[in-house]
């Protein structure tokens, strides 16, 4: 895999910082202002850290870790977008049909539900990359428009508020969203859940026969199968369609989280944003934690970086690419293992 | 063709690289004069490779001098770039061992690709390479497909179709590596024939190999390398082959194969059933089953169809599909490719021994099983360091950091372990240096001798490793199985059922098995 | 009917034009080896670049070249890494659509402020040929149309006569199928590939241009939508081909300008189910027919490889 050296992922933000300043400068903007807007929006306050770095952090983190997983085995799953859009409209509906029960029933439900859709969306890519060798970067990401187009459809059709005027459903009802983590602040749960699955997924890689079993399909596809016995068709599968699953889960976690309800567009591109977040943590789960929340820091600071210095938000996805080039660029001579990784016989 | 014309075409004297603190070659000389066949003999590992590399313009020297049609390339005062497209221009011609062909790209196309007649780009050099093929095949009789797909070749066509490549720049010095190795011995001699014809045009022929036979039949001058240095400069005529293979290897006693002991073969361990020809494969214990036969022929199914791991899918596979196969619980596997199929080299040791016993309930612990006791695969793994002499900085070096001899002696500890009840291992000594050859015949040998000895087989194309070490001894020729008799397991013998493999013949319906 | 049929295959031409521009540009990067999924990123830039550029110069053409030159532009970002420093394919390519998304939105508010004024952008005027125009139903659509139109129907057979009747278009498959023998047969591999990927770039830029200057008009943010990912499946589904690649593009077009064909007709089921219509049709297609066609080879790898 992406073995990076130790001092990568600190060239990277170097060099996004560097490049940043220059564009900026010439962009007639005041750096020292802006990256302090920066620095004040995404760590400034305690409402800053929690509200904002660490709410933002929870969608990275949690599709993350579901491209963590699925590149550890050699899965180019760029569809974290779609499943996350297909778990936030499944765990919306269980949540907003079942919002009578008690939130010990309904929360678990949703999730469950979200998990289901996740793997369920990235299902066909597995399918075909198993039968037919097609390549998964092109099914999964075609599928995410489908995700995003259809959700929508669902917003302004079936799944639309009562009144039919807003493009946006029904709100959920209180038993089916997430409690406060930090008490005075908007820190739901979903951040606890996501630092936990984190720290799992760590042990799994480390520890773990499958999890030990999953990194040699990723690194020598080949030995696995020949000299580990490994069945890689099925091993694969079940990182794919898990991979899947945690996409699927960070929508659920979202809308029960933070938006309570569904809007089009829900997702601010976190399925992409997560294969930096993932890369950047050089597939470390431990370290993914680290680097979601660099990334939601990075977005939270967008918006005070916006507000106070003008700069606009887009410059937050410029910041991200250049680091994630950086970490590439640091990197380099290493290249993705596993011949069929990159080479699909018939895609 | 000794005095007739004694101008150097390849001068190298006092040639030195290095890799890192791996000397490849020291103090390395050879002299191949035009009009001669040259036979650059060695064993792996001798530095044949890195010469030749140096020589095509691949790598740099450390020191020495190179001299090239008389024009000095690399010496004093010239230390300045020898690429490979000055090799080329200088007039000497490559033929890789493994082919620079591009598979589905057709036979026209391949030797179209870098001609670069037409500067231009623009245009294909179509006419001319129709042209300069046709010629070549009134010169030399050699016949080559140009309208097929390189991928739909042949091995033989497709090594013609690389020595064409090679010629229509009409090289003065004409340089293959290891041409024989993958070739039926069939198409051996018609390429033998070749590489007289073309030194008889007055070129300058280089044959590398590791295959005394053939070199001794065929070549003018021998120039014998080991360690880097060489220690043989003679005409043919002045050597046995007795004497370049203790030039080789430097060493007498080693040459001479480990004294053989006859062995009661043991109970079935392992059966392999043919499809239609009732062709029946029962391997006892104690018993050492070798399989012969030229790559491609099946032989890799079948290997991995004994070793009880999947066969490999998709086209290519030469009928070899297995029939019903009985096989034990403990299965020792030494694969050909041990850098792909064998290690995973960004892996530590430990990890890549964890590979191949992740399955041993010693090693797993944890509720089910599900965690791997990493204390106890260290242990094993240091155990196996020690015990096969395995060089390495530790427990927590790559497998890509050793070399390759230690590697397959990682990979033969690794299969080992445990005592197997059936053991394949597929051209194990494939790309090692004598004292690895070595260490696997005689892990093989100590096996067969064991108290609880298994099964053994052994897969290979290389026919003297077979008929060494194997009790039984069968040919393998598109898929098919046959049991070579007693009395006609002789090089000759297993090279002509081997032959079987030539082009476009059908195989010979299971004789000479009853 | 007829009229509906006549402006349906108008639409199917013009939402099928950029796609078939950049697929063809990808098709040639990719015949050499590199999978650019960062396509999207030099879509807009092209798009930004051929307002800015038409907007600065008066001048749609010179709008158009510029669209080129700012694709060609984000395509460096893409094809130096790759290339010349063999970083992995797809992630560079995911960061390029990034900065590319990203990049294009932070000069237009910049430029132009948040809201995005009302642009008086010179349009690229349709080129309309006397006669062939006149043909009912398809005249319109393929004889009366911009300039970049013809351009790209003129692409797809010159790329066919590039890839497999000239040496460099030998030499870019070579490269992209074995990278070892072509070097081996003394083919500067990494000039090649870094040539082909910009092309594909350059073309890339060439779609949003036409997007822009010729289809939409103005400049909006993300206007792209997405259809440098749909081009990389347009290549799939073209089979590495320039006139299937020509075929695809239009099929895609076409399916997405289904939508408007059916809202004339009354069929209003609504219009995001459409949108994913085209998405839903390529899969279908990868699924079904296009299942056995085989990439080039050495797709999506780096060279030389190391290990």
């Amino acid at each position: 895999m992406i073995r990076a050296r130790w001092w990568g992922p600190f060239f990277a933000i170097g060099l996004a910082l560097a490049v940043t300043s220059v564009a900026l400068a010439l962009g007639g903007y005041d750096v020292p202002q802006a990256l302090g807007a920066l620095w004040r929006g995404a760590f400034g306050s305690e409402q800053a850290i929690a509200s904002f770095t660490l709410k933002r952090s929870v969608p990275l983190l949690l599709t993350g870790l579901a491209v963590a997983l699925a590149f550890r085995a050699g899965i180019w799953n760029i569809g974290a977008e779609g499943q996350l859009y297909a778990g936030a409209v499944a765990g919306f509906t269980v949540g907003f049909v079942g919002g009578g029960l008690p939130a010990a029933v309904v929360i678990p439900a949703m999730l469950a539900a979200s998990l289901v859709a996740g793997a369920a969306w990235a299902a066909f890519p597995t399918v075909m990359k198993l039968r037919g060798g097609t390549n998964e970067v092109i099914t999964t990401l075609l599928l995410n428009f489908v995700a995003i187009h259809l959700t929508a459809w669902l917003i302004d059709g079936p799944l639309q508020e009562p009144q039919g005027v807003y493009n946006e459903t029904a709100p959920l009802p209180e038993s089916a969203t997430l409690g406060t983590l930090w008490p005075g602040t908007d820190l739901h749960v979903g951040f606890a859940l996501a630092v936990a699955l984190a720290v799992v997924l760590w042990v799994v890689f480390r520890f773990t026969r499958v999890g030990f079993l999953i990194r040699a399909v990723g690194e020598g596809p080949e030995a696995a199968r020949i000299a580990g016995r490994v069945d890689s068709g099925r091993l694969s599968a079940g990182v794919f369609l898990a991979s899947g699953a945690l996409a699927g889960l960070a929508g659920a976690v979202h809308v029960a989280g933070v938006d309570l309800a569904l809007y089009p567009g829900l997702s601010q591109g976190w399925g992409y944003t997560a294969i930096a977040v993932a890369l950047l943590a050089r597939l470390n789960p431990l370290a993914v934690i680290a680097t979601a929340i660099f990334f939601g820091a990075i977005q939270a600071g967008g918006t005070s970086m916006q507000r106070v210095a003008g700069v606009p938000l887009a410059w937050v996805n410029v910041i991200e690419a250049i680091t994630v080039i950086g970490v590439l660029i640091a990197a380099r001579g290493r290249s993705r293992s596993g011949g069929d990784a990159g080479a699909p016989e018939a895609a | 063709m000794t005095d007739r014309e004694v101008r150097a075409a390849v001068r190298i004297r006092g040639l030195r690289r290095t890799f890192g603190s791996v000397v490849a070659l020291d103090d390395a000389r050879l002299e191949v004069r035009a009009g001669e066949v040259h036979a650059l003999v060695g064993e792996n590992g001798a530095g044949k490779t890195t010469l030749l590399s140096v020589l095509a313009g691949h790598l740099r020297p450390d020191a020495g001098e190179v001299e090239v049609d008389g024009a000095s390339v690399f010496g004093a005062g010239r230390a300045r770039g020898w690429s490979t497209r000055d090799a080329w221009n200088r007039g000497v011609g490559m033929v890789h061992q493994h082919f620079a062909l591009v598979p589905r790209l057709t036979g026209e196309e391949n030797l179209s690709l870098g001609v670069r007649r037409a500067r231009s780009g623009w245009a294909l050099p179509t006419d001319w390479v129709r042209e300069r093929v046709h010629r070549i095949r009134a010169e030399t009789g050699l016949e080559v497909d140009l309208s097929r797909q390189v991928e739909a070749l042949s091995i033989g066509e497709r090594q013609r179709l690389e020595i064409v490549k090679v010629l229509l720049r009409d090289p003065r010095i004409l340089v293959l590596d290891e041409p024989t190795a993958v070739l039926a011995p069939s198409e051996v001699e018609g390429l033998l024939t070749l590489l007289r014809r073309l030194a008889g045009e007055g070129r300058a022929v280089l044959l590398v190999a590791h295959k005394l036979d053939e070199v001794l039949r065929v070549a003018d001058r021998i120039t014998v390398l080991r360690n880097g240095r060489t220690v043989l400069e003679a005409d043919r005529a002045a050597v046995t082959a007795r004497s370049v293979a203790e030039a080789m290897v430097g060493d007498a006693e080693a040459l001479d194969a480990p004294q053989r002991t006859t062995v009661e073969p043991g109970e079935v361990r392992a059966r392999w059933l043919g499809r239609t020809d009732g062709v029946d494969l029962e391997l006892r214990a104690g018993e050492i089953v070798g399989i012969a036969g030229v790559e491609g022929n099946g032989q890799r199914e079948l290997a991995r169809a004994l070793a009880g791991r999947e066969t490999a899918a998709g086209p290519g596979g030469s009928g070899g599909a297995p029939g019903r196969i009985h096989l034990p619980d403990r299965v020792a596997y030494v694969p050909q490719d041990r850098g792909r199929e064998g290690l995973i080299g960004s892996f530590d040791l430990a990890e890549n021994v964890a590979l191949g016993h992740h399955a041993d309930p010693d090693v797993r612990g944890g509720p089910g099983g599900a965690f791997l006791r990493w204390n106890a695969l260290v242990a094993r793994t240091r155990e196996m360091i020690h015990t096969f002499g395995i060089r390495t900085s530790g427990s927590r070096a790559t497998a890509a950091s050793l070399s390759g001899g230690n590697q397959q002696r990682l990979v033969v500890a690794r299969e080992l372990h445990g005592s197997p009840e059936l053991v394949v291992a597929e051209n194990p000594t494939r790309g090692l240096d004598v004292a690895g050859a070595r260490f696997v015949h005689d892990q093989l040998h100590r096996l067969r001798r064991a108290k609880h000895a298994p099964a053994i087989v052994l897969v290979s194309t290389d026919l003297d490793e077979v008929l060494a070490l194997s009790d039984r001894v069968f040919t393998i020729v598109r898929g098919r199985l046959t049991e070579v008799p007693e009395a006609e397991r002789t090089r000759e013998g297993v090279g002509a059922r081997m032959l079987e493999a030539g082009e476009g013949r059908a195989a010979r319906a299971g004789e000479g098995t009853s | 009917m007829i009229v509906a049929l006549s402006a349906f295959l108008a639409a199917g031409v013009r939402l099928g034009v950029p796609l078939v521009l950049a697929a063809l540009g990808e098709m040639v990067s990719e015949r050499a080896g590199v999978l650019n999924i960062g396509l999207e990123g030099s879509i807009i830039a092209g798009a930004l670049g051929s307002v800015l550029g038409a907007m600065a110069t008066g001048s749609p053409a010179l709008g158009i070249l510029i669209g080129a030159a700012a694709g060609l532009l984000v395509g460096l970002a893409f094809a130096v890494p790759v290339v010349w420093l063999n970083t992995d394919q797809i992630i560079t390519g995911t960061a390029v659509t990034l900065l590319g998304l990203g990049g294009t939105a932070a000069v237009y508010t910049a430029r132009f402020g948040a809201t995005g004024a009302q642009l008086d952008v010179p349009q690229l005027d349709r080129l309309r040929i006397p006669v062939l125009a006149d043909i009912p139903v398809i005249g319109p659509a393929l004889f009366d149309v911009a300039p970049t139109v013809y351009l790209t129907f003129a692409l797809a057979p010159l790329l066919g006569w590039f890839l497999f009747r000239t040496e460099w278009g030998l030499e870019v498959r070579a490269v992209g199928e074995d990278p070892d023998a072509a070097a081996a047969a003394g083919l500067p591999v990494r000039r090649l590939r870094f040539g082909a990927a910009l092309f594909g770039t350059l073309l890339a830029g060439l779609a949003g241009a036409h997007l822009a200057l010729a289809y939409a008009g103005t400049f909006t943010e993300n206007m792209s939508a997405g259809r440098g990912f749909i081009a990389i499946a347009v290549v799939v589904l073209g089979r590495w081909r320039p006139w299937g690649v020509l075929v695809a593009g239009l099929f895609f077009g076409a399916a997405d300008a289904l939508q408007y064909l059916l809202q004339t007709l009354g069929w209003d089921i609504g219009y995001q189910l459409f949108l994913a219509l085209p998405y839903i049709l390529t899969l279908a297609a990868l699924g079904g027919w296009i299942g056995r066609a085989r990439a080039p080879a050495a797709l999506g790898l780096p060279w030389p490889r190391t290990h």
